[in-house]
């Protein structure tokens, strides 16, 4: 239950962050015993590089308090949608925090939305949807895959986000996303393998006044066939973009330095002795960053268009 | 939530006017006019109509380019009506570009427009006159016709406000006014700040015209409990792009603009302690504060507070994407403040004496600070952010994040090792983005022309025990 607003402590049952370094962070439930593989129920002890965790020891703890590892220490944090991008288990490829930020702003959600979204994947997305419109918000979220539905169903319940997210399976391409969401919509989020299909089924969930369609998609070709879709069922404002995070590293940076403007005349004493006796010399420490040297270049394009209130479409 | 109907255009509602792919922020006053590339627009048709509505341009004096807006369904477009009559060469062998194509001289094209001809009148004209026109390819002639339209087109439709649509208006215009925030950059800062509906979060803006505060309100939302602070280095915090959201009373009330030097002082100090130090008792109702230097290259800014000139009449955002426009449109912010300052001057001297807003707003901040860690903090920065951060990182809550954006690398770079060498900082990264757009048209996708380079950076990290 840690998703939902900010707590102090870490309580029996929190899915809890733990963070040893940037690269290096894990999500765990803080749950005292837990199942083996013989199905005998245990004490959960989480494995680190650092060693051992007794997770019931967390119970209690502060969140952002220090705790001990059998070879070190680690911080405990509440989950935010982007710590929960970085350390959730994947069932599938997944959509990371700077793709994330802009299909959110894109989509223009704010709280109070009722967003549909498909497909429900690993929930990375999902996450950070429920955060942009609870509290009086809601997701609808789709999978045709049976076991997806089902695990993000229980994760959302143990989030404690239950309240602002039906799951539901089902072949959007085929079957569309139910009467019921008929004009419900201001906002439809789409990231599956065939987006175009869908368009016509999207169109009739938004409301009357209209709203954001927003499409993720690895491929030209895809993001082609949505568009040309996207175009003749009234979108306007159709736009695809890409956008890539590039870590920056800073570190210092010890430069030489060469002396040649002392070549052009005789050594005297005094300068001999500055350069240690020699004739070139001197370093210079600078801070400065490295950049990646091999890094995604690619995630997936991301195409956004606005399907205007009904009386100003124009089909 | 909010249905077609509600949605009605008032007096002193800011709205977006879209002409084609242009778009411009317009405060609403009940006889204004609106400046459009070298149209002015009787503005006044709007009021209580729907937003989303569309107008045609109507020429009101011939000889003039003054136009009153009519209410419309239909969009004629040139491009459809003018091409398919039309008869197309196969390919480009036979164009000789000499620049004699077009017969009609300039002060033809300009008789065209005072004579108040509309556009299709005079697209097709300057078609009829053009010895190329009916070689080129189809593809040539559908551009051709798109580039027309741009300048000839005569409708406006009427937007809501809203964040995307605001950002990307002054990003085009004049970028530095709204700190060079890019929209992903934007979009990314809000994601690491955390912001939701729930909870208490920080703002610190040295003057982006309020965009940073104003998008985090918008995430906190209408009806909910979350609160920000927007801290501010100057006499009057910027907040035309506060303004030009239209946001509830109630959601405005959530909000406590202040300065950053106040907030701290009475924060450290107390209220009474404060008043003394700063000399300014209760009864001024401008903000001297001592230490202020907005060491900043945002000339604009500086000049605003430094040579307050008269105000215009007129409420009007300018906010131009077209290089014809001439760049005295461009003061917004200016206005506002000289705006205030003149009230402010003008006010009776002998008043009772009275709280300002900002000594309430900030002790309101201050009574908050002492008993709430914020959830997030976002800091925004032409100053060196590293003191700011430190300052305001004593607010900020353990295992809550923080990012600060900065259109420059280094003083992020020293900020991270600053903050590296503390132990209570952790998951410190340092980011830039690349952002590209793509044109995708059928055999025709390729990544546009232009791109944004001044994406800026962002250093993000947790706080912890
Ligand atoms: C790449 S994943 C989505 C990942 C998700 N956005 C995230 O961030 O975790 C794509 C999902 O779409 C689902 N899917 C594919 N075709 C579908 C269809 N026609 N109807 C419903 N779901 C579909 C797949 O089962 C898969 O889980």
């Amino acid at each position: 239950m840690s998703f939902n607003g900010s707590k102090d402590l870490v309580e029996e049952g929190d899915v809890v962050i733990l963070y040893i370094a940037p690269s290096n962070m894990h999500s765990l439930e803080v749950t005292p015993k837990t199942l083996n593989k013989k199905g005998i129920l245990v004490e959960n002890v989480f494995q680190t590089v650092y060693g051992a965790l007794k997770v019931a020891s967390l119970v209690g703890a502060k969140y952002g308090a220090k705790v001990d590892l059998s070879r070190g220490w680690a911080y405990v944090l509440q989950p935010t949608s982007d710590l929960w991008t970085l350390t959730l288990p994947h069932r599938t490829q997944i959509i990371y925090t700077p793709d994330i930020s802009n299909i959110v702003y894109l989509m223009e959600l704010e709280p109070g939305d009722t967003v549909i979204e498909t497909g429900t994947g690993s929930g990375s997305l999902s996450h950070a949807l429920i955060n942009a419109i609870k509290p009086h918000g809601h997701l609808y979220t789709f999978d045709f895959h049976e076991q997806r539905v089902s695990v993000a169903d229980i994760e959302f319940k143990k989030h404690g986000l239950e309240r602002y997210v039906t799951v539901e399976q089902r072949d959007v391409c085929q079957t569309g996303f139910g009467d019921a969401l008929e004009g419900k919509a201001n906002a439809i989020f789409l990231d599956l393998p065939h987006p175009w299909l869908t368009i016509e089924h999207a169109t009739r969930c938004f409301r009357k006044s209209g709203g954001r369609l927003c499409s993720f998609s690895p491929c030209i070709e895809q993001v082609q066939r949505t568009c040309e879709k996207l175009m003749s069922a009234g979108f306007i404002e159709i736009k695809t973009i890409e956008c890539l995070q590039r870590e920056l590293t800073v570190q210092y940076k010890t430069v030489p330095v060469l002396k040649l403007e002392c070549l052009k005349s005789k050594h005297t004493d005094d300068n001999r002795n500055e350069n240690n006796g020699k004739e070139v010399g001197g370093l210079e420490r600078l801070v400065t960053v490295s950049h990646a040297h091999s890094l995604p270049g690619h995630t997936g394009y991301i195409t956004i268009a606005t399907l205007p209130p009904i009386g100003r479409r124009s089909c | 939530m909010n249905e077609l109907d509600a949605e009605v255009v008032k007096v002193g509602d800011y709205v977006v006017v879209q002409r084609q792919n242009y778009y411009k922020l317009h405060k609403v006053t009940a006889n204004g006019n609106l400046l459009l590339g070298k149209d002015q627009l009787e503005m006044s048709s709007i009021i209580g109509r729907p937003m989303w509505t569309t107008y045609k341009m109507e020429a009101k004096v011939t000889g003039k380019r003054l136009y009153t807006l009519l209410e419309t369904k239909e969009v004629e477009s040139l491009s459809k009506d003018l091409k398919s009559v039309l008869p197309s060469g196969l390919d480009n062998r036979s164009i000789i570009d000499d620049g004699t194509s077009q017969q009609l001289s300039t002060e033809d094209i300009v008789g065209l427009r005072e004579a108040g001809k509309s556009s299709k009148e005079i697209v097709g004209k300057l078609i009829e006159n053009s010895k190329t026109f009916q070689n080129k390819t189809e593809y040539s002639q559908a551009k051709y016709l798109k580039k027309k339209e741009k300048k000839y087109f005569e409708y406006i439709t009427i937007r809501k406000p809203t964040i995307r649509l605001i950002q990307d208006i002054y990003f085009r215009m004049d970028h530095q006014k709204i700190s060079s925030l890019r929209m992903d950059t934007l979009a990314q800062l809000l994601s690491y700040s955390g912001v939701n509906a729930d909870g208490l979060y920080m703002v610190y803006d040295s003057g982006s015209q309020g965009l940073p505060a104003s998008a985090m309100l918008h995430r906190i939302g209408a009806g909910t409990n979350g609160k920000l602070i927007h801290m501010h280095p100057g006499n009057i915090p910027q907040r035309t792009l506060i303004q030009a959201m239209n946001f509830p009373e109630e959601q405005l009330r959530r909000m406590l603009t202040v300065n950053i030097y106040s907030l701290i002082r009475m924060y450290y100090q107390g209220t009474e302690q404060f008043l003394e130090v700063s000399k300014y008792k209760a009864k001024s109702d401008t903000l001297n504060v001592e230490c202020i230097v907005l060491e900043s290259n945002d000339t604009d800014f500086t000049e605003d507070v430094a040579n307050p000139k008269v105000p215009k009449a007129e409420a009007e955002v300018k906010a131009e994407g077209i290089t014809e426009d001439n760049s005295s449109n461009r003061a917004v912010n200016s206005f506002e403040s000289k705006g205030l300052k003149r009230k402010l001057k003008d006010a009776p001297s002998h008043e009772p004496p009275k709280k300002p807003k900002w000594l309430i707003e900030t002790q309101e901040a201050v009574e908050i600070m002492k008993v709430t860690k914020a959830d997030g903090l976002a800091i925004i920065a032409k100053e060196h952010p590293l003191n700011i951060i430190k300052g305001l990182l004593p607010f900020l809550g353990i295992s809550r994040p923080f990012v600060i954006y900065h259109s420059s690398r280094e003083p992020l770079q020293e900020t991270y090792v600053a903050l590296k060498q503390r132990s209570d900082v952790i998951n410190l990264r340092l980011f830039a983005n690349f952002l590209r757009s793509h044109q995708v048209l059928p055999d025709r996708t390729h990544p546009d022309i232009l791109m944004s380079d001044t994406g800026g950076y962002l250093l993000y990290g947790y706080l912890v025990d």
